[in-house]
């Protein structure tokens, strides 16, 4: 093993001690309470921030991060159907979103197949089509005039404190499916990311792949509605894994990293609306995974805007000329520029 | 804005009265579609390049950030200058296009840094906006100020009731002085509060108190029995005059620079080369995309508003190839789908089928609690209805449709064997294994077709006297020869 790719492991471990150092630290440099509901909202926060995180990296890796986007406006729907078919059940409802967030994907791969129209537009069309049908069943569902309808609004834009210990128990259940999913089909996914031709070519059904995990995702998606809403949970799948890119040129290492990067985003975010109750979790969870993101693009080693200047002034000096080895490279250049 | 309504109404006083005006301004259908259209013709036409640029996307980002232009804005306006602004205001438009502005000017940044791909960096950059302006609406705006569902939801039946009024005839003031007959005057004690004694205490003062002096507007007037002879008004809805102008600047934006968008959108590199500048058009278009997308918010919401962007566009660009053809085609769709998607939030699809036999179907299978009206939202419906006309157009669509997908395969197929046939007979015929490779009855096993499959083939080639048989020996005709050299120098050439 060469030694940055030590470095990284090095990276993972320190960062998964002040993880588990976060919650003593909190309390003791910003006073937080731990009550039951901060709790089961951070714990929520960070088993999301994972599954995101993880899927998150196949997604941008893939350049499908806006996928994100569109398949979660395209849930709605689903929920809207799932309530006036099975009533306010949660399970229900995400199983809806999870159907209609899948139809969606399929839609855009068969537009993408049969027309000329390129992959934004054909998302851009499904997520507004789709939006659309959900809020006109939404519509319909608020002139029906249901006492319990109102828990659908918070589908939109999320809403953390209606998180309970169920919904955490159902979201790591459904956690640990996806990461045994993506355990068992690990070289396949992998492949399916870095070269596609390749895999078809050796027979892998790529099609089928593709659609799993396309699913993989709606399923994160969905896990994310309640506390995020649709409209930023696509910030939750990309923040993290931009921010782990930058660090490793590893898909495994990757993986990691952007799952503590994702839990470190949601715990932080449920926690720091916590102290303040007026910030709203949701936001303060995308502005976390922003700001990881962009000390990740300006600080990485290697990749890092700050680190290439560095080097390229380093290089300038280096060529220019400063002291003996300067004259040496000096002279040879010289001798071939003659 | 006022000068400008006025004009306009006046304009249009010439050909209509006052009645029919009003009367169609405060239909909630007409004023509905009108608007709609507006924001299908704009959306539509920008969208087109939108999409040609692979930009679709970067107009939901802009939709979704224009809210943090506004809520500065509006948080400027109401801390700092104690205003109280509505959707409509200037000042929140010009902050929506600066955020418009900021999202693609910040993406771009990230995007050189050139260690993230363009969708991440637009997925890193538009989300973190929108937080930031919930966060801000949650920490400083009033709930009851700004709506923030109307934002996202947009509402366009109700456009017709938010109104500017003018007056046409009738207009005197009415000026009601303590003298007047109408006034109502009332005496009121002035120094009961401070001395805390009763009215009818002896020592209690009193002055005279004019409830309804002042000066009463025309429409105020009549609306208080002030005067008998009522005002001529003509209530001008607001969005009318703020989407009008919007899609008037749209229009004469791509009108105007239709070449210089044409050139940076094909061919970027050659519109630079040529010292056009491809970059400030591009933050035009993307200024555009931003106030239209805040005009819009008014009637069809801030996530809606991306579907008249972008199915309109697509649905042109899966029936011409010609870029003017489609920013004709564009618009016509778009409005199409206004126009009938209001009809159909009422429910009523296409005019031939009630959207409630559905859902009494519906009601007596799975059970709806016996609510079968079908009463949307009309931008939903609107969006749904484009999308409608985008799935006929996929289907039915000469070059990329469905249909014609399926029979042009087909007839490539036919084409494709019949020429196989040709050849295989070709090669064979005239030679010692003829009487094994070409008879009808040994045909199935050398090409690997079902024999129905070889009988379809061969009758159809004898029909075009391109074959004939001599029992069962298949021999090509001197026509069906020649067909071959052609198609084999063809295939040669090619």
């Amino acid at each position: 093993m060469s030694r940055p790719e030590n470095r990284i492991w090095i990276l993972i471990g320190g960062l998964t001690l002040l993880f588990i150092l976060f919650i003593p630290l909190s309390i003791i440099l910003f006073d937080v309470e731990y009550d039951y509901t901060l709790r089961v909202v951070s714990l929520g926060g960070a088993t999301l921030g994972v599954v995101s995180g993880v899927l998150g990296c196949f997604a941008t890796l893939r350049k499908q991060s806006l996928m994100g986007d569109a398949l979660s406006h395209a849930a709605l729907p689903g929920v809207a159907i799932a309530f006036l078919v099975a009533g306010r059940e949660l399970t229900w409802l995400l199983v809806g979103a999870g159907i209609a967030g899948w139809l969606a994907a399929l839609f855009i791969n068969a537009i993408l197949k049969t027309t000329r129209i390129k992959q934004d537009t054909a998302m851009g069309m499904t997520l507004a089509a789709f939006f659309a049908f959900g809020l006109a069943l939404l519509s319909y569902i608020q002139g029906r005039g249901d006492g319990d309808q109102a828990g659908l609004n918070r589908f939109i834009f999320g809403q953390a404190a209606a998180i309970g210990i169920d919904e955490i128990r159902l979201t790591v259940i459904v956690g640990i499916g996806v990461f045994l999913c993506i355990g068992l089909f690990w070289k396949e996914f992998k492949l399916l990311t870095f070269d596609l031709e390749f895999a078809r070519t050796n027979g892998f059904p790529t099609r089928l792949l593709d659609i799993f995990l396309s699913t993989l995702v709606v399923v994160a998606i969905v896990l994310g509605l309640q506390l995020a809403g649709v409209i930023l949970m696509v910030g939750l799948l990309i923040g993290p894994a931009v921010a782990a890119r930058q660090w490793t040129n590893h898909l495994g290492q990757m993986v990691i990293l952007s799952a503590i990067f994702g839990a470190f985003s949601g715990a932080t975010g449920a926690i720091a609306s916590a102290i303040d109750t007026g910030l709203p979790t949701g936001p303060m969870i995308i502005v976390t995974a922003f700001a990881i993101g962009l000390f990740s693009i300006g600080f990485a080693p290697e990749r890092g805007v700050i680190w290439r200047l560095w080097r390229q002034r380093k290089d300038k000096e280096r060529f220019t000329g400063s002291g003996g080895s300067g004259e040496r490279v000096g002279t040879a250049l010289g001798k071939v520029m003659s | 804005m006022g000068t400008l309504e006025k004009l306009l109404i006046d304009g249009l006083l010439h050909l209509f009265s006052v009645e029919q005006l009003n009367n169609a301004l405060s239909d909630p259908r007409t004023v509905a579609i009108i608007i709609g259209a507006m924001v299908a013709v704009s959306g539509a036409w920008l969208g087109i390049f939108l999409m040609l640029r692979k930009m679709s996307m970067t107009s939901d980002a802009i939709s979704h950030t224009v809210l943090l232009g506004i809520v500065v804005a509006f948080i400027i306006l109401t801390k700092g200058f104690n205003q109280e602004p509505d959707l409509s205001s200037i000042w929140l438009i010009i902050g929506a296009a600066a955020s418009g502005v900021l999202t693609v000017f910040l993406t771009e940044l990230v995007y050189r840094s050139g260690v993230v791909k363009a969708d991440s960096a637009l997925g890193l950059i538009f989300p973190f906006l929108f937080a930031i302006a919930v966060i801000l609406v949650s920490r400083y705006v009033d709930k009851s100020h700004l709506d923030t569902h109307a934002v996202f939801v947009g509402e366009i039946g109700v456009a017709w009731s938010n109104t500017n009024s003018y007056c046409f005839d009738n207009c005197e003031e009415v000026t009601i002085t303590p003298n007047d007959e109408r006034a109502e005057v009332g005496r009121e004690c002035s120094n009961c509060a401070t001395e805390g004694i009763n009215p009818r205490d002896p020592k209690a003062e009193f002055i005279e108190v004019c409830a309804n002096c002042g000066t009463y507007s025309a429409a105020e007037a009549w609306q208080k029995r002030l005067t008998d002879t009522p005002p001529e008004l003509v209530f001008w809805p607001k969005s009318l005059t703020t989407m009008g102008l919007i899609t008037l600047l749209n229009m004469a934006f791509v009108t105007l620079l239709y070449k210089e968008l044409k050139l940076t959108t094909f061919d970027g590199g050659l519109a630079a080369a040529l010292g056009f500048r491809p970059g400030l058009l591009n933050y035009l278009l993307m200024m555009l995309v931003s106030v239209t997308a805040v005009g819009a918010f008014d009637a069809v919401g801030s996530i809606l508003v991306i579907a008249f962007f972008i199915i309109p566009a697509a649905t042109a660009y899966i029936l011409t190839e010609r870029l003017w053809v489609m920013l004709v085609l564009a618009p016509i769709f778009g409005a199409l789908g206004v126009y009938t998607g209001y009809n159909f939030s009422r429910g009523d699809f296409l005019g031939i089928y009630q959207i409630s036999n559905l859902l009494k179907f519906l009601d007596r299978t799975i059970g709806l609690d016996g609510y079968t009206t079908w009463n949307t939202s009309i931008s939903a419906s609107m969006v749904i209805m484009t999308f409608v006309f985008f799935l006929l157009a996929w289907v039915v669509s000469p070059r990329y449709g469905l249909v014609s997908n399926v029979v042009r395969r087909a007839l490539q197929r036919r084409q494709f064997r019949d020429q196989l046939m040709l050849m295989h007979i070709a090669n064979h015929q005239n030679t010692p294994e003829a009487i094994d490779e070409c008879t009808v009855e040994h045909l199935p096993e050398h090409l690997h077709w079902s024999e129905q499959q070889v009988q379809r083939v061969v009758g159809r080639l004898r029909l075009r006297n391109l074959i004939q048989l001599e029992g069962s020996l298949v021999k090509l005709t001197e026509r069906g020869h020649q067909r071959v050299e052609n198609f084999t120098l063809h295939y040669i050439h090619s």
